[in-house]
């Protein structure tokens, strides 16, 4: 006889896994006992030897569906013999270092029992099992368990706790097992009164929908905006009510069926699409589409769709009776986070919302949808936000150090970061930080997890600019814990973040860093954005960049094109190309500003892509972030010729503005402004391919914002594969919501060296 | 303003007409110092003003030391009775326009009721001073009624400003870099003395604060109000008066209306039960026509200024440090 106890730790609570390892055991005639702690699954497994080995291989190669085991260690004891196998109650004394299972999908058995008129749970709209449903967006502690969610207040009936107790049940030991008899409760409210509970709540749903109306439901990490797709009124209300006027709307399908007919797919993207996580999946339009999409009103002046599947059964009733597309997104108000508690959505959605769909269970960590999408030429996946079904969880290759850390991330688009004993969790995206709201949020998220996972920083680190609110809100955390709080320059962190992901932090040759986004605080007190970095030794250190020009007027520019576009071609022959882009006032006082000698001065590669989009006509100010780069991609994508590479003159390649007046000079020849608009990224990629060349590096890593750029990425692919290794963030978004994951980085490499 | 030793210039100077245009039983007397007879609670303050351009559409350097001091008495609840008057002239001053400011200094004292009671004058060489740095400091008498400290803004308070913000910052943009608009934009540049002393005969102890905003706008004094006395403030963007140029040249300058300087404007915390009345009284004050209540004190985020947006939303409305940096990314 023979006895092993296993520590398993990563995803394993919330998904099965204790019934998994009892069936196991019942399978392999064993003894012994598995539970839940906060730092895992504990077993101890005892019999034959020959048996104990089959059931340890057999949940190595099997574990349960959703668990993601990151550790393991199986020791040898000493034990009494056992009577039977047996679940044992969750103990909470040791370290909570447990993963967090995050919210899944609906999973397949559920949505059939959903649409099944037999079943019990037919159209109950919190069907549930150990397989999908709400997990991080309920919890209140840890372990994982109902009583430390908010299912706590729901008692099952009789049924459900029959399936509870069932060890051969699909809803075994689900904490979030509820059914119409005992389950959640729907409401609606309807004019901005108090809701209530109504026996045809789906009827009228559907009967809003289809006369336009603006409908808010809760979802899983918040309420979602829903409105007719195909209705043009409903979207432009929708938009001016929610202070939106042109940044793209995710939709909602009902079924595959139709998704295919609209959009053109990929394997991966509709993999990504039908995965637990279900995110937010851009895909590109078909020519001529199946539905009467508004297409120019959902996304104005872009070629590809936010699409994600209904992924809570709540959801799919709606998306199901509709029975056509629905714009679904975020209730919230411009840039304000998504909101997500009953009191908050009654008192602010009421005048968006025309009827507000609620229920009774609590949400105590809000979460936006994630966005994610892949290049078409060599399908690189990119995160473009990072939030349900990813977030907390970063299952990071080794950790740098173990000490307790806190990182406070950058700014527009904050995430924080924990450093927890092995594990380090990286926060889901938590919105613009100057809005009120959304540093609200992000203080709360912080505080909840910190309080779940019994974590308390020794260290904080944030980002060098002294105007940040998560800077300003780091100095005060440090100064009311006694902590020291250390600054890491913007892009460094961001090198750090693609280094630490890629597994190069002991690399013991040189990487080249290109690090390119909009706006970062330089240790020059200049704003960087166009940077090249060395990292060898534990090091970095900043080899080059593009050439500084003006950056006036402050976040002016960044909201403005035209003001990039100016401090790169004045004085140049181009500089009359943008003369109607101002009037004669602007015009006479922006070149006064810009022959002041004290300007601020930058390298941003954001501004650049600003100024080309604005000389391609795609407009002189922005609405939404990146607005200007994004719709320069989508040009770019559409050239009839991405094949001949038009050369760059190597000794200007690091001259934004030569960039741009190239990218003139096609202009004015008249080729094709789609064309030109691929040979501008054509000519920034030859640029840094010329970088990696000159100064023999085999390894290049890529972060910041401009590695969101489809185009940028194929072509950097396609140019730079052959000759060298390319690293891109995988797990995390390259825009600045990996700043706070490459701030732990970089912390525990300086802390190292 | 000619050359030679500053002693004599000096007295030449202020024989030839200072002491005769501000003339007064002080001046008169020609002592060392000002023997002033004062009973009760004083306020004191001094400021030294030293900007560019010292004209500029709307008043002069000369009005705007002398209002700058009078409102910061004001401000302390007090009624302004005396200031000094302190010039350092850097040679190469034209006569005429030193005269102008003497004479713009003649008319505001007189509009205020202040009288001059003492003074110097010193001129440098030139390189050494920016053509004319002005020193006043005064002397005022608070108001039997005024119970004005930072300790009483309390949850609820209403927050007034008295005017349209913005107007001096932008009338001193558009001298120095040659903007114009439609309309002229012109300096606020006032004394409050006479408005404050009446909303205090009025309603006294339920005006808790007064602050002028000067140098870095109503943003920068709400936010030191919300620290000093650890409450958060909320305002909402649609309230706050602007005239309409003004905002235009704040758009086209890039500037946040709320950081720009103000001379001519206060902001008041009052008990909310009398801030209807307060602004309806104010609305029939000359200089306090177009006062609003842009907000109030609330419970929450102590020590934060949020903002309301027109868009929708709520913003933080940051303690600007120096320079503003780009942040978007
Ligand atoms: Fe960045
Ligand atoms: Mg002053
Ligand atoms: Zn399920
Ligand atoms: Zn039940």
């Amino acid at each position: 006889m023979k006895t092993v106890h296993l520590h398993i730790e990563g995803i394993v609570q919330g998904v099965g896994f204790r019934p998994h390892v009892y069936r196991l055991a019942q399978e392999f005639s064993l003894n012994g006992w598995v539970n839940n702690a906060p730092d895992g699954v504990h077993i101890e497994i005892q019999g034959k030897p020959a048996s104990v080995q089959d059931f340890l291989n057999a949940l190595r190669e099997n574990p349960p569906k959703l668990s993601r085991i990151i550790n393991r260690t199986e020791t040898l004891v000493a034990r009494p013999k056992f009577d039977g196998f047996q679940i044992i109650e969750s103990k909470d004394n040791s370290e909570k270092s447990v993963l967090l299972t995050p919210d899944y999908a609906i999973c397949t058995s559920c949505e059939k029992e959903l649409f099944d008129p037999e079943n019990r749970r037919f159209r109950y709209p919190f069907i549930t099992c150990t397989n999908c449903g709400p997990r991080f967006s309920i919890i209140d502690g840890l372990p994982y368990d109902r009583i430390r969610t908010t299912m706590q207040p729901f008692n099952m009936c009789s049924e459900c706790k029959n399936e509870y107790d069932d060890i051969y049940d699909r809803r075994y030991y689900s904490q979030t097992n509820s059914c119409p008899v005992c389950g959640i409760t729907l409401s609606i409210a309807e004019n901005g009164q108090q809701p209530c509970e109504v026996p045809d709540i789906f009827q009228r749903i559907y009967s809003a929908l289809h006369e336009g109306k603006i409908i808010a439901v809760k979802g899983i990490g918040g309420f979602l905006l829903l409105c007719d797709a195909s209705n043009k009124e409903s979207i432009q209300l929708l938009r001016q009510r929610k202070g939106r006027p042109s940044k793209p709307l995710a939709l909602m399908y009902p079924d595959e069926e139709m998704l295919l007919s609209d959009v053109e797919t990929t394997p991966q993207q509709l993999e990504a699409y039908m995965s637990v996580e279900a995110p937010i999946v851009l895909f590109n339009c078909k020519g001529s589409m199946e539905s009467d999409l508004q297409v120019n009103e959902i996304a104005p002046g872009l070629t590809s769709l936010g699409i994600m599947r209904p992924y809570a059964p709540l959801l799919a009733l709606i998306a199901r009776d509709f029975g056509s597309p629905l714009v679904a997104t975020s209730a919230n108000i411009s840039g304000a986070p998504i909101i997500y508690n009953n009191e908050q959505a009654l008192s602010s959605l009421s005048w968006i919302a025309d009827l507000i769909i609620t229920h009774d269970r609590d949400i105590t960590l809000p979460e936006d949808d994630s966005v994610i999408k892949f290049t078409p030429e060599h399908g690189k996946r990119i995160i473009l936000r990072r939030s349900r079904g990813f977030a907390p969880n970063y299952l990071a290759r080794k950790s740098v150090s173990t000490d307790p850390v806190l990182s406070m991330g950058a700014s527009l688009k904050s995430t924080f970061a924990l450093q927890h004993g092995e594990n380090t969790y990286v926060s889901q995206y938590l919105g613009d930080q100057d809005s009120f709201d959304a540093h609200e949020s992000f203080k709360h998220t912080l505080g909840k997890l910190a309080g779940v996972l019994d974590f308390t920083p020794r260290e904080i680190l944030a980002d060098m600019h002294p105007q940040y609110l998560s800077t300003i809100l780091a100095e005060k955390l440090a100064k009311s814990h006694t902590i020291p709080v250390w600054k890491i320059q913007h892009h460094e962190a961001h090198f750090a973040a693609v280094l630490g992901e890629n597994g190069l932090i002991e690399s013991g040759e040189p990487v080249l860093g290109v690090i390119w986004d909009g706006t970062g605080y330089g240790t020059d007190g200049q704003v960087w954005g166009g940077e090249f970095f060395n990292y060898e030794n534990h090091r970095f250190s900043r080899i080059g960049h593009l050439a500084y020009f003006a950056h006036i007027l402050g976040d002016k520019m960044s909201r403005e094109p035209r003001l990039s576009a100016l401090s790169l071609l004045h004085g140049t022959i181009a500089e009359q190309a943008i003369k109607d882009c101002f009037n004669q006032q602007e015009w006479e006082y922006y070149h006064k500003v810009l022959r002041k000698g004290d300007n601020l001065q930058t390298s941003s590669a954001g501004r650049l892509f600003d100024a080309a989009a604005c000389l391609a006509g795609l407009g002189y100010s922005t609405t939404y972030e990146g607005e200007a780069a994004v719709k320069l991609e989508a040009l770019a994508k559409t050239a009839s010729d991405k094949k001949n590479l038009r050369p760059i003159d190597f000794e200007q390649c690091m001259s934004p503005v030569y960039h741009l007046l190239r990218f003139h000079q096609f202009l004015t020849n008249k080729m094709p402004t789609a064309d030109a608009a691929w040979q501008f990224h054509a000519g920034l990629v030859q640029a840094i391919h010329f970088k990696a060349r000159s100064h023999n590096y085999r390894k290049v890593a890529f972060s910041g914002g401009v590695f969101q750029n489809d185009v940028m990425v194929d072509l950097l692919v396609s140019l730079m594969q052959e000759k060298f290794e390319l690293y891109f963030h995988e797990e995390l978004s390259p825009n600045d919501e990996n700043i706070s994951f490459g701030q732990l980085i970089h912390h525990g490499i300086s802390s190292s060296a | 303003l000619g050359h030679g030793s500053g002693g004599a210039l000096t007295n030449q100077l202020l024989d030839s007409g200072v002491f005769t245009l501000l003339d007064n039983e002080f001046l008169h007397s020609r002592h060392d110092g000002a023997i002033l007879d004062l009973s009760g609670k004083t306020a004191f303050t001094t400021d030294s003003f030293v900007i560019s351009p010292i004209f500029f559409p709307g008043g002069n350097i000369g009005d705007l030391a002398v209002n700058g001091t009078i409102n910061d008495l004001a401000m302390c609840g007090a009624k302004p009775r005396y200031i000094s008057l302190g010039f350092i002239l850097e040679e190469g001053l034209p006569v005429e326009e030193l005269w102008e400011i003497i004479y713009t200094i003649k008319k505001a004292t007189e509009n205020a009721g202040v009288q001059v009671v003492t003074g110097d004058t010193k001129v440098v060489e030139k390189g050494k001073g920016d053509r004319i740095f002005v020193n006043t400091t005064g002397i005022g008498t608070v108001h039997p009624g005024a119970e004005i400290d930072a300790g009483r803004v309390t949850e609820g308070d209403a927050v007034i400003v008295s005017g349209t913000i913005a107007n001096h910052g932008i009338a001193i943009m558009s001298q120095r870099e040659g903007l114009s608009f439609e309309t002229e934009v012109q300096s606020d540049t006032r004394s409050l003395a006479s408005i404050i002393m009446k909303l205090l005969d009025e309603f006294g102890p339920e005006i808790h604060l007064l602050r002028d905003p000067t140098r870095g706008g109503v943003a920068t004094v709400l936010n030191e109000i919300a620290r000093q006395a650890k409450v958060g403030i909320e305002i909402n963007e649609n309230n706050i008066p602007i005239v309409p140029q003004v905002h235009g040249a704040c758009e086209m300058l890039g500037l946040e209306p709320l950081y720009v300087a103000n001379e001519g404007i206060f902001v008041g915390f009052v008990d909310a039960a009398h801030a209807t009345d307060v602004v309806e009284l104010l609305h029939g004050l000359p200089g306090s026509e177009d006062a609003c209540i842009i907000g109030r004190v609330v419970d929450q985020h102590a020590g934060q200024v949020v903002m309301q947006s027109a868009i929708g939303g709520r913003r933080i409305i940051q303690m600007l440090p120096g320079e503003q940096l780009p942040r978007i990314c």
